[in-house]
């Protein structure tokens, strides 16, 4: 009876993140958002290279169907190849996904970290800010940013991650003001740990999980951010990505329904793969709050 | 005397995650009109289970009653359709609980909370209630009561939050009060008050009072007879006096002698060191063996203690193979 | 009285956050590239260097940056947003005009939003396995993972084209003729396809957040109490654990406004929904910059008024907030 006892103990002390990723690999959903994600990053790198037709070139007439003259997605108001299109889209999603939701993480893990961290004014300062940026519209101000300094792929990711950083600044600040008190952190402290090194070397990787669970979501809102934008016709003019198929193709949008629906597919698995990624790693990091 | 509130052989298990455990096994007792019975044990021993069951507020999944018989005044409650019991709840059944801090609704005016059951059960109005709660908060004691009628669980404090869940359960003049560690999470000045106001309201209103508590003291001050409960049974049962002057069980004894000087109990507790304590801890029930539960913890312990000892005796009855009868 | 000075506090600080988006707009405004000179000449299709000269002198554009902020702010307050030379009126008059369209759009969403968000949480709640909670954690992914443009596109296609049982476009359709309600009528039918674009994010969003939080009430003490009194259970749920379970609820409501503005902007672009996100569009395209910024300010002023409100009903649901202010 004891030693039964013991052995879940023991079992239970194993390393961290071995238990956590045992747990997300229990979450079927999520195992499967995570093969689906690693699909179309594959289709993103590999596509373009092995299917060779130019995604700017006009092929055959406009808005022929799926499947028709072998154009597996059929082609876009202009006679392009709308699969060809699709894998040059994805690039785009994705690149500027991660460029910005890394932009958002930066952002908010200094502000939050420094607001959690030192408290006072300077927590009063910065969360200040943060709300000041909760108030304006995301979309209307990246708009407006993009509309003033030019709609170039930096600026647009620039634009994204300078209005989304919001949410990561503050979980990354009500992470460092709960361990921030924690005994190992004074113990840190008392055997003589400077600022910097308690804030990154000592709070911030125990600070991680949420953070990243937050940062995994923030990739999906990235994507939907910069489909919206191009949707909207303000991206790069000379740059595919999915947003822009639709936009560009709903002009006529009973003959080209298909080349509407389809790239909203890809938006749609793609951020709902990222987003059950992100909710499995949740449930992963905090096995407590299963279930809920 | 006809008992108020029949338990026979009442059983309840739970579905876990190490399978189905039996959180009461067996229980038997009588609560008769206008007495006081006192249920102690450590906490997990099933007390508030039993409570539960008698509300029929087991939490079903994952409880499961497995067996066994509840009678009200010679009414089945175990079979009895929910409509049955929601007349029942509040109204001749009431019960208070061991956190005042969350047990009132945050949202609503305390007034209103009194008046709410008042209003279900006698089908009163809105404003006959409202008079009715005001004086049910004053009969508990709580100072300027038009006034604080309309406060919020919030704006009072502990004891007089304690106080308005006794006006709510008075409220419809029940026959049974069942007290779940009333007071507990109280301070002891507060503790004794709430003791001296639930006396009062017995002897005002002649309720029956099923007093849980894992405070031997707390026993000793209101109950007439005493069940002590372990790990899902009872394993002692008597008169108070009889149980605290003359325990017969070794978990008894132990819980006797956590308390420093119990009044009536001192002269058999002169015999035990001051301030025992039982070492150990209450074995998980998912790793209960056939044998007695105490066992493990028992100074007493031998060889016949492998076998789950029966309750036997009246009106003392006490489950341990090392008692040997009433020494009176 | 207890609202007064907790409420007069909050005031001062939305006026505060007000200015600040004043400063950032002209500081954005001054940062990029060109200016009103530029815009003026373009749409008076060029003009020589002495004539910018002149309007760059008339615009005090001439003056240091604090002044003009200064003048700026001023005139703000004034609500003198600037002139829009694309549409040739003040930009305030324009701004005015398209509000009511955006506040119709985007408050008829969130309110469907709520109402069917909370009564789906409440009912997934009670059967946490049931077919509810299946469809509302599905409905929630998919609200989640589809752009808002997207699913008004789809829809777009289905009820309007392919079934046409609303109309493709716009807010209202003038040869409808008749009193108030034939209006009122044909208003309500161009709303029904962009309200269920709209609320589509945010209704899976609250119903899951509803049925936690009403999970998590109605394991709670004083639901337990609700119990032993004899209520019934429709009425433990309607009346005791939805007041409790609701407040997270009208706080997540609450900072979703942003987020509604943005997402009315994509939605009103598909439907062509005559309200401020089309003008904003419109503005952009045209380079019309008193414009976009005039927008902006007015989009965060019902941001922060939203957030008042939100405030408010907070208040009014749960005591507690009442004293800690």
């Amino acid at each position: 009876m004891e030693n039964k006892h013991m052995g879940t103990e023991v079992e239970a002390a194993a390393h961290p993140l071995a238990e956590t990723a045992r747990m997300f690999i229990k979450n079927k959903a999520a195992v499967l958002g995570l093969i689906v994600l690693f699909v179309i990053i594959l289709i993103a790198i590999f596509g373009p290279i092995f299917y060779t037709t130019d995604p700017e070139d006009m092929v055959w007439m406009a808005y022929s169907p799926p499947g028709e003259e072998g154009f597996l997605f059929g082609t876009d108001y202009l006679g392009r190849d709308l699969l060809a299109q699709m894998m040059q889209g994805a690039r785009v999603s994705i690149l500027v996904g991660l460029s910005a939701a890394f932009m958002t993480v930066f952002i908010g893990i200094t502000v939050g970290a420094l607001a959690g961290f030192y408290q006072g004014i300077v927590e009063e300062i910065l969360m200040r800010i943060t709300e000041f940026f909760q108030v304006l519209p995301t979309l209307l101000f990246s708009m407006v940013i993009v509309a003033l300094f030019g709609a170039s792929l930096p600026m647009i990711t620039i634009a994204i991650g300078a209005v989304s950083w919001t949410a990561v600044a503050r979980i990354t600040r009500a992470e460092f003001m709960r361990i921030r008190s924690l005994e190992y952190v004074a113990a840190a402290r008392a055997i003589g740990a400077k600022n910097n090194r308690l804030m990154f070397r000592v709070i911030l990787p125990n600070a991680l999980p949420p953070i990243i669970v937050q940062a995994a979501l923030m990739v999906g809102s990235a994507i939907l951010f910069e489909a919206g934008l191009s949707f909207l016709n303000l991206s790069d003019p000379n740059i595919i990505s999915w947003g822009r198929i639709i936009g560009d193709n709903r002009v006529n949008i009973l003959d080209s329904s298909f080349a509407v629906t389809i790239p909203g597919i890809a938006i749609f698995i793609t951020v709902l793969a990222i987003s059950l990624v992100g909710d499995g790693l949740n449930d992963a990091f905090n096995p407590k709050l299963r279930g809920r | 005397m006809e008992p108020l509130l029949s338990v026979k052989d009442l059983k309840i298990e739970f579905d876990t995650r190490y399978g189905r455990v039996t959180a009461l096994d067996g229980a038997s007792f009588d609560i008769h009109p206008g007495e006081t019975l006192g249920v102690v044990g450590e906490s997990g021993c099933g007390k508030s289970i039993t409570a539960l069951a008698i509300m029929g507020l087991i939490p079903s999944p994952p409880g499961i009653l497995a067996g066994g018989s509840i009678k009200y005044q010679g009414e089945e409650l175990t079979t009895a359709p929910e409509q049955r019991l929601r007349q029942l709840r509040g109204g001749e059944i009431s019960m208070i609980f061991q956190e005042p801090m969350t047990s009132l609704n945050p949202v609503f005016k305390v007034g209103d909370q009194i008046a709410e059951t008042i209003m279900l059960h006698q089908g009163s109005s809105k404003d006959e209630a409202m008079d009715k709660a005001v004086e049910l908060l004053r009969v508990v004691g709580i100072p300027e009561p038009t006034r604080r009628a309309s406060s919020y669980p919030h704006e009072l404090s502990g004891g007089m939050r304690q106080r308005v869940m006794i006006a709510i359960a008075i409220s419809c003049q029940p026959q049974i009060l069942i007290a779940d560690e009333p007071t507990t999470a109280l301070d002891v000045t507060v503790q004794a008050q709430i003791f001296e106001l639930m006396r009062e309201i017995q002897e005002e209103f002649g309720v029956a009072i099923m007093m849980i508590t894992h405070d031997m003291g707390a026993i000793a001050e209101m109950a007439d007879r005493v069940a002590v409960m372990y790990a899902g049974k009872i394993i002692e049962e008597g008169k108070a006096d009889d149980i605290l002057d003359f325990p017969g069980h070794p978990y008894t004894k132990g819980l006797i002698g956590c308390i420093p000087a119990l009044g009536k109990a001192s002269a058999s507790a002169q015999t035990l060191p001051p301030l025992a304590e039982i070492p150990g801890v209450v074995p998980p029930l998912h790793l209960l063996g056939k044998g007695c539960a105490f066992a493990d913890r028992c100074n007493e312990a031998h060889d016949a203690c492998k076998v789950s000892p029966q309750l036997k005796g009246s009106p003392h009855a006490v489950a341990c193979h090392a008692y040997r009868g009433d020494v009176a | 009285m207890k609202f007064l000075k907790p409420t007069l506090e909050r005031l001062s600080y939305a006026i505060l956050l007000l200015i600040a988006v004043l400063i950032l707009n002209f500081s954005m405004l001054h940062l990029a590239p060109g200016d009103i000179a530029d815009t003026i000449s373009q749409s008076m299709g060029g003009a020589d260097a002495e004539t910018m000269e002149q309007i760059r002198r008339d615009y005090g554009l001439d003056q240091p940056f604090i002044v003009q902020l200064g003048q700026y702010v001023w005139k703000v307050l004034h609500f003198d947003l600037g002139y829009s030379f694309f549409y040739n009126q003040p930009v305030t008059t324009l701004i005015l005009a398209k509000l009511p369209a955006t506040l119709l759009l985007v408050i008829t969403s969130q309110v469907v939003a709520l109402v069917v968000g909370v009564l789906l949480g409440v009912y997934s709640a009670r059967k946490p396995n049931g077919l509810a909670s299946h469809f509302v954690t599905l409905v929630a992914l998919f609200g989640y993972a589809a752009p808002v443009f997207w699913t008004g596109l789809l829809l777009l296609i289905a009820f309007s084209l392919k079934i046409p049982l609303f109309p493709v476009a716009g807010m209202i359709d003038v040869t409808v003729e008749g009193g108030f309600f034939a209006k009122a009528f044909d208003i309500a039918r161009h709303m029904v396809l962009p309200v269920i674009a709209l609320s589509s994010i945010f209704f899976a969003l609250y119903s899951r957040l509803c049925r936690a939080s009403m999970m998590e009430v109605l394991g709670s003490d004083y639901i337990r109490t609700a119990k032993a009194k004899g209520l019934s259970e429709s009425k433990i749920v309607l009346k005791h654990a939805l007041k409790n379970s609701l407040s997270p609820v009208v706080t997540l409501a609450g900072l979703q406004f942003s987020a509604v503005i943005s997402g009315a902007v994509l939605v009103e672009a598909v439907f062509s929904w005559p309200g401020l996100g089309t003008l904003a569009f419109s503005a952009i395209i045209e380079r019309d910059t008193p414009t976009i910024l005039g927008i902006l300010f007015f989009s965060a002023l019902v941001v922060i008024v939203g957030n008042l409100l939100t405030d408010l009903v907070l208040r009014l649901i749960d005591p507690r907030i009442r004293r800690k202010g």
